[in-house]
């Protein structure tokens, strides 16, 4: 089997590295005049770099604009409302180092991303950081609030009462007050006072960026360009440690301007999960023969579809219950594909089809990461929805740590022989 | 370490009356679903007497998971929802109850199938994932009530928010199970859970008297009228008969653990499964004078609640309620603990089931010690999985811990 109903167009082989002459690749049609096939394989390094120190990426930033910033750690907080203040949000990435300082703080059975983000603010990593807000995303990210807060791991830390459940007229109207009053305390804290103005701006310039994740995954999705699961992983984690105006210009130069990829055999399949920014550890995923075509992930697909009706709002035509752009802003964020933190959580099952049908996957591979109780929770569920559908499901379990290991080569390679032995074709 | 290999604790005789009170509650489950009667599924996090009042019976899933850990099926039943492709990492009371709804097996075998489920979210986000999995399984309707995490109290927009979600959760339920809520009797439900816990606020204040008069395996044991049987009349008459009791021990000068040399606090929920670690411990002298997990259910986080406006009252409760609110109010509730208690030190009982109790210990333990003085020692653990307890090691490091505070001492 050459995997999936279009397995002749697996990962790309050979993913170019900037300013290797001998890549080429062909402007996308209406693509800007300006520009050269180097310009997408430069775009890509970028992404690639950035991912591998976004710390470096912010330092940068910093250093060329003035401006103070605020990390946040999971995607359901408004990266917007930050930006209101003239700040710069800074998603602190999961970077899957061993390291044990959080063992002094909190114990082993926080799930490791957790802890790999407690270990970064612990070594100092995170000195960049004016200040961190954090939501209840989970009861592990709980705990390391409460470390974070009590030993003042940055100057400003503060929590946003964030509501469960999503699709109540309520919870909106209620986010949106919620994140006035986090919004009123950061101005305090940071003497930094917000905007409306520059909250539709923000809205807008995030909105801009994530329909080009969107539009970079659709293309994935339908083949049209060829990108390795590893690549869209660091354009992922990018997007939310670039400014969106920088972000903006270099997807869309890789979007013009794509590499080329040569078709693989590799077996397509969706990674599911929850936040994910291991880069290695996908290109070690997509090493044992699958081709990660598309996904869902808290980071990823079900973020990206986030979409804040900013046009209305600025032209003035803002009315009814989201004509505050609050409350657009907190519509946005509860009514994405949920995660299984959130409730209802049934429509992920449903994203998570449509992720596999419209890529034409020929499978899911779940990434469990160790003592996440709401992922461990959805598994059986999610397993016997994609079931119901002829869709064949794998759950690998793991810390997110390092390229992964032997035991998960084995265990990847067992699944894409299960699959093609089946002969279960999409 | 010295030790009294001739002492058992006295149990109290409110604990013998336990066990009619608690044959009745599950006799009461079994003739309601017989009857066709309405039920709900609750977490603890929910209050009861709402459904009192509606005559919808409720019932706590996490007692019924104490009371089979309690019973050592856990391992047995975890096995079956694995088997399911429910993780061993989960929550032991998830696994454990899990087990019995896929199987039918358990102590008083299939439980009835609720009518519909409720959960909160003041405790954990497991909680949620636990009744959706029923959901799925059985088909019941089930509803979240939002209840968003908070530093130290529910006010202003938050407790607006949370007393509208009692209110959407009170007419959902109205409208799944027939049932209307009768306000006057929402007013004498309210009455006598009130009356109740202040009864149990008395219990837990005379744990004060030096020698303390009961152990912490007596209290524990009470939980459960305290979850399930608020605003009911058997609850007052237990909890008083169980005060009466308590109060005549101190009266009498009667030490439940005779030479009482170490009054420790005990921060999380116990291990269920090995509630006789206390009396081998009373041995040595020691006795857990308080507890934390028994607080939950005092006055601090449960009550009053006012008679003439329970909903918004329940509300600021829930949204403040004992796992809702972070690590300030947690070591505020110590500091007051280890003072009014005059303990020695303290037992973070470090239990893989329950993140939000636990994830805060280390960093409670240090500020503690920085604040009070009060040492505190981790102890590895579970409330339901035997199989994440070593009880030999766990008793090493207790004993460790007596010479720590000897040394202290001197």
């Amino acid at each position: 089997m050459s995997g999936g109903s279009n397995g002749s167009t697996g990962p790309p082989q050979g993913t170019p590295t900037a300013g290797s002459a001998s890549v080429a690749g062909s402007p996308t049609p209406g693509s800007p005049a300006t520009g050269s096939p180097e310009t997408g394989v430069r775009a890509l390094a970028r992404f690639r770099a950035v991912a591998a120190d976004p710390l470096a990426e912010l330092a940068a930033v910093k250093e060329r604009t003035g401006l103070m910033a605020v990390g946040y750690f999971d995607s359901y907080m408004p990266e917007e409302v930050i930006m209101a203040h003239g700040v710069l949000p800074y998603r602190v990435a999961v970077t899957g180092r061993e390291d044990l300082r959080s063992g002094e703080f909190i114990q082993g059975f926080a799930c490791p991303a957790s802890r790999d983000l407690l270990d970064q603010a612990l070594r100092g990593d995170l000195a960049l950081l004016e200040g961190a807000v954090f939501t209840r995303y989970c009861d592990s990210l709980r705990g390391v609030f409460a470390v974070w807060d009590s030993e003042k791991l940055t100057p400003y830390v503060d929590f946003v009462r964030y509501p469960t459940v999503t699709k109540t007229e309520s919870a909106v109207k209620y986010l949106a007050a919620e994140l006035r009053e986090v919004s009123a305390r950061m101005a305090a804290a940071l003497d930094a006072p917000a905007d409306e103005r520059r909250l539709l701006d923000a809205a807008a310039a995030c909105n801009r960026k994530r329909a080009l994740v969107a539009e970079l995954a659709a293309r994935r999705a339908s083949r049209d360009l060829a990108l390795s699961g590893a690549d869209y992983l660091a354009v992922l984690v990018a997007a939310t440690t670039m400014t969106p105006d920088d972000f903006t210009s270099e997807l869309s130069a890789l979007l013009a301007w794509p590499p080329p990829g040569e078709p693989g055999d590799a077996l397509p399949v969706v990674l599911s999960g929850t936040t994910f920014d291991n880069v290695a550890l996908a290109a070690s995923i997509e090493g044992a023969g699958l081709y990660l075509i598309a996904d869902d992930l808290a980071s990823g697909s079900r973020w990206y579809c986030v979409n804040v009706e900013t046009a209305r709002l600025a032209a003035g035509e803002g009315s009814g219950m989201y004509a505050d752009p609050w409350e657009a802003l907190a519509h946005a964020y509860l009514t994405r594909p949920p995660c299984s933190v959130k409730e209802p959580s049934s429509p992920r099952a449903d994203h998570l089809i449509s992720q596999v049908r419209r890529s034409g996957a020929a499978g899911v591979l779940f990434y469990l990461t160790k003592f996440c109780d709401s992922e461990q929770a959805e598994w059986p569920y999610l397993r016997d929805r994609l079931g119901a559908e002829g869709i064949p499901a794998f759950v690998v379990e793991g810390e997110q740590k390092g390229a992964g290991s032997g035991g998960l080569q084995t265990r990847l390679e067992a699944f894409r022989e299960q699959i093609e032995m089946s002969g279960d074709e999409l | 370490m010295s030790t009294r290999s001739d002492f058992r604790p006295m149990r109290l005789e409110a604990t013998e009356s336990l066990k009619s009170l608690i044959k009745t509650y599950y006799d009461d489950l079994f003739r309601t679903a017989a009857e066709g009667r309405p039920s709900v599924w609750l977490n603890v996090g929910v209050p009861c007497e709402f459904f009192y009042a509606m005559d919808v019976f409720p019932f706590y899933p996490e007692n019924y998971g104490a009371a089979c850990g309690a019973m050592k099926l856990t391992p047995k039943l975890s096995a079956i929802a694995e088997a399911h492709g429910f993780s061993a990492d989960l929550c032991s009371y998830i696994r454990t109850t899990l087990g019995t709804v896929f199987s039918g097996e358990g102590p008083y075998g299939q439980l009835p199938r609720p009518t519909v489920q409720v959960s909160a979210m003041n405790s954990c986000v497991a909680i949620m994932v636990w009744w959706r999995a029923v959901e799925r399984h059985w088909g019941v309707p089930t509803l979240v009530l939002d209840t968003p995490l908070v530093r130290e109290d529910s006010t202003g927009i938050n407790l607006d928010y949370v007393e509208s979600e009692v209110r959407r959760m009170l007419s959902w339920v109205e409208e799944h199970t027939g049932r209307t809520m009768d306000e006057e009797r929402l007013r004498e439900v309210v009455r006598l859970s009130n009356e109740g816990k202040d009864l149990w606020a008395e219990v837990l204040d005379l744990r004060r008297a030096r020698p303390c008069p009961v152990t912490a395996a007596d209290i524990f044991t009470h939980m459960f009228p305290m979850v399930a049987l608020r605003g009911t009349p058997q609850y007052v008459s237990h909890l008083r008969a169980l005060r009466d009791e308590v109060k005549a021990r101190v009266d009498e000068g009667f030490a439940a653990v005779p030479d009482e040399r170490y009054r420790l606090l005990w921060d999380n929920l116990p291990p269920w499964f090995d509630l006789r670690i206390f009396g081998e411990l009373a041995q040595m002298g020691v006795n857990f004078v308080i507890d934390t997990y028994t607080q939950a259910w005092g006055p601090r986080y449960m009550g009053p609640i006012d008679i003439d406006d329970p909903v918004r009252s329940f509300a600021g409760y829930m949204g403040a309620g004992f796992l809702n609110v972070q690590i300030g109010k947690r070591l505020e509730l110590l500091t007051e603990l280890v003072r009014d208690y005059e303990v020695d030190g303290v037992v973070f009982h470090s239990d893989r089931s329950c993140k939000p109790f636990s994830l805060v210990q280390v960093e409670l333990r240090n500020m503690l010690l920085e604040r009070a003085g009060v040492p505190g020692v981790l102890l590895e653990g579970d409330h339901n999985d035997p199989n994440l307890f070593d009880r030999e090691r766990a008793m090493g490091r207790l004993e460790s811990f007596l010479e720590v505070i000897d040394s202290g001492r001197a």
